[in-house]
């Protein structure tokens, strides 16, 4: 029976880990949002696996559904060529272009380096025994691995939807350390239902702005092919 | 350290008074900016009848507390215990945050009918409402759950309101801004992990009991330290701070220079006196970097162009005055007497610069709309034209740079005295650096405003009363200085 529970959290971790990365790296953009509604849904397993239900609920509510949404909102999924007849959804919209940045690369690398030493320094004070036997809890490692590796996706990606990903992302992993660390009392699931209801609003005001913006780019640099536009010139 | 928070047990109980005038502070708030939002006003009455009710419950804590000294409370919410308490600086402080707060209410009306700025302009006072209240939470709160939640609510409105302009920059900013902010949070996060996980606590009172000095409290304090400063716009990651202010509308800038940011060092302050008491580390580093935060600030101000990016990166050098004062608050070995003399200046420079920079922001942004441009060089000729909001500017400035009778003024005072007598020269340079300094980009601005040979065209007439709110600020900066014993016999702790 405990062989096959911990067999299952570590099965969970791994199938967190990989829909992190993949999504983290994916260039096409609806697939990693794809991806992050099904990260989503593992991390709502791994807080059943953990013995906190309601967190598990708080999570689907509102890290599957409502942070979910916002993410295909800003894609602008729901309302394809509807808001703006000009504005034209095709696959193009879909994928990210942009290289990643090399601006700032040193001090990006320094903050995201500062972090992942202030975050090994807390696992090794607090949970001295990760050092020894780092496969005893697995949900920890892959949170260790996860928020590490969304850190440097946060300092390099310039796509600002991939930006918000990668912070929700690493929030999650937070959240997951914080439960490790902490266990999950009373205290620490208030703590994590504050922060995912803050990562939520962070994320619906985030897809608000990317749509304005997207709005903007579009006004400022119209396409030729574009009708509406076109006909003005 | 400690006590100087009120993080003690409390004499006497709460009046049932008390209780609810500590929930008009909290609630109000919201309500009325939900009502602002429902009803879009955009006349001065109804707002001032809204700004009376809240700053009465203020009036009456403020008595309470002055009959009862520190005051508690707690309540057990499905197994997660919440406390707050109210001191003599929490209630100096939310006390700061009504009045500016109500000035910055008062003169949005007149703002929003010269700007004309559309339909999202009635989101403003809702956004108002949730900042005023999670800024007065962030006063009271006594355990890391309510702070964080406070914290982040004060931060997610920030950013809301500083986007309402809808202009591209300001959305860009803002997107910045919203991230960062975020990121931020993760690391205050982190830290509270770390505390729960090792003292299993999440009571600021009984966490100063079992905190002791070790690698745990050092790593929390620099995840916290990390998030905060970030939050706070201190010296290297002030980065976001001048391109957000640009754009934004003037009473948010108001708000946001004068209080968000000084929530998020306060709640520095408070958790590294916990955390770190007596290291000199930290301390020491936050001090370096605040001279270089005085002197970086003060030359990007004097070589600004636009009048904004001025009175945003004055902001940057006038953090670093209150990072300087660090090793003094939470250095070890500090003798009793500097040590109260640095805690005083601290909260007097923060306060004084809290009204005299809404007060700075407020004749800035009256300066811009009047004459339609805001570079330096479209100042010229407005001294004939605008002197009542150059005066405000002025008046402002004098604070700023720290002459006397300004609340600046005092506040340096007081500050140099400890540092001399604690013998740190370096820091009392970069104290008579950062004067010089400002006085050399605030007379810039003199410089070009005094230019008589400009040919003038239009000037928009400013709504009243919009140059009257500033100069209350302003004067209320100016003569801080000479009563500075009502704010400081406040300041002395938790019992009376």
């Amino acid at each position: 029976m405990i062989a096959s529970f911990v067999l299952l959290e570590g099965v969970v971790a791994l199938c967190l880990g990989a829909a992190a990365l993949v999504c983290l790296f994916d260039r096409h953009l609806l697939r990693a949002s794809c991806l992050f509604v099904v990260f989503a849904l593992f991390m709502a397993l791994a807080w059943l696996l953990l013995g906190a239900p309601w967190l598990a609920l708080v999570e689907v509510v509102l890290g599957v559904v409502f942070t979910g949404a916002c993410f295909f909102y800003a894609l602008g999924v729901f309302s394809p060529g509807t808001t703006y007849p000009a504005y034209n959804i095709d696959a193009m919209n879909y994928y990210d272009y942009s290289r990643d940045s090399c601006s700032h690369g040193v001090t990006r690398v320094l903050l995201a380096l500062a972090w992942c030493l202030m975050m090994g320094g807390a696992i090794r004070y607090v949970m001295p025994e990760m050092v020894y036997s780092p496969t005893e809890h697995p949900l920890v490692l892959a949170s260790i691995v996860i928020a590490a590796t969304a850190m440097g996706a946060f300092a390099f990606h310039r796509h600002l939807l991939r930006r918000l990903l990668a912070f929700n992302i690493l929030g999650s992993s937070v959240f997951l350390l914080l439960a490790g660390m902490a266990g999950t009392v009373e205290g620490a699931q208030a703590l994590i239902s504050v922060g995912l209801s803050i990562a939520w609003l962070g994320s619906l005001l985030g897809a608000l702005l990317i749509r304005y913006l997207l709005m903007f780019d579009h006004d400022a640099s119209p396409r030729p092919d574009d009708g509406v536009r076109g006909q003005s010139q | 350290m400690i006590w100087r928070f009120g993080l003690l047990n409390a004499t006497f109980e709460p009046l049932w008074l008390t209780h609810w005038a500590l929930a008009a502070t909290l609630v109000l708030p919201i309500l009325f900016g939900l009502l602002g939002a429902l009803f879009s006003t955009r006349r001065v009455l109804p707002v001032a009848l809204a700004c009376l009710p809240i700053l009465l419950a203020g009036g009456l804590l403020l008595i309470d507390y002055q009959q009862a000294g520190l005051l508690r409370w707690q309540w057990q919410v499905a197994g997660v215990t919440i406390s707050l308490r109210l001191n003599g600086l929490g209630i100096l402080m939310l006390l700061v945050t009504q009045w500016v707060g109500a000035a910055a209410a008062l003169y949005t009306p007149g703002h929003l009918r010269l700007t004309n700025p559309g339909k999202l302009s009635r989101w403003l006072w809702p956004l108002m409402g949730v900042l005023i209240s999670a800024l007065s939470l962030i006063w009271v709160a006594a355990d890391l759950l309510t702070l964080y939640a406070a914290l982040e609510l004060m931060g997610l409105a920030a950013v809301g309101m500083l986007l309402l302009s809808g202009k591209p920059a300001a959305l860009v900013a803002g997107m910045r801004y919203l991230l960062l902010t975020l990121v931020g949070s993760l690391a205050y996060l982190l830290g509270v992990a770390l505390v729960l996980g090792y003292w299993g606590q999440l009571d600021l009172q009984t966490l100063a009991d079992v905190v002791e000095p070790g690698p745990v409290a050092w790593v929390a304090a620099a995840l916290m330290g990390a998030g905060l400063a970030l939050k706070a716009a201190l010296f290297p990651l002030h980065g976001w701070l001048t391109p957000v202010h640009e754009s934004a509308w003037t009473p948010v800038s108001a708000l946001h220079a004068a209080l968000v940011i000084k929530a998020s060092l306060f709640i520095l302050v408070m958790l590294w006196s916990i955390l770190l008491p007596g290291t000199s580390f930290a301390p020491q580093l936050v001090a370096w970097l605040g001279m270089l935060a005085i002197v970086w600030g003060g030359l990007v101000a004097w070589r600004a162009n636009s009048l904004k990016t001025l009175v945003a990166s004055s902001t940057v050098a006038q953090l670093g005055y209150l990072m300087v004062v660090f090793p003094l608050l939470l250095g070890p070995d500090i003798a009793p007497l500097p040590q109260a003399l640095a805690w005083q200046g601290f909260w007097l420079q923060l306060i004084g610069h809290a009204l005299a920079k809404a007060a700075m922001f407020m004749a800035a942004g009256n300066l811009i709309l009047a004459t339609g441009e805001s570079s330096l060089k479209g100042l010229a000729g407005s001294s004939r034209r605008l002197p009542l909001s150059l005066l405000i500017f002025g008046i402002a400035s004098v604070t700023l740079m720290g002459l006397p009778p300004s609340a600046g003024f005092t506040a340096k005072w007081l500050l140099l005295q400890a540092m001399v007598m604690t013998q740190q020269w370096v820091a009392v340079a970069a104290l008579l650096v950062g004067t010089l300094l400002t006085a050399a980009y605030v007379f810039r601005v003199f410089r070009y405003s005094f230019d008589e040979q400009a040919p003038r065209h239009h000037y928009q007439p400013l709504a009243p009363g919009m140059d009257l709110i500033a100069l209350c600020l302003a004067l209320a900066a100016f003569g801080l200085g000479l009563l500075a014993h009502l704010p400081l016999s406040l300041l002395h702790g938790g019992v009376v």
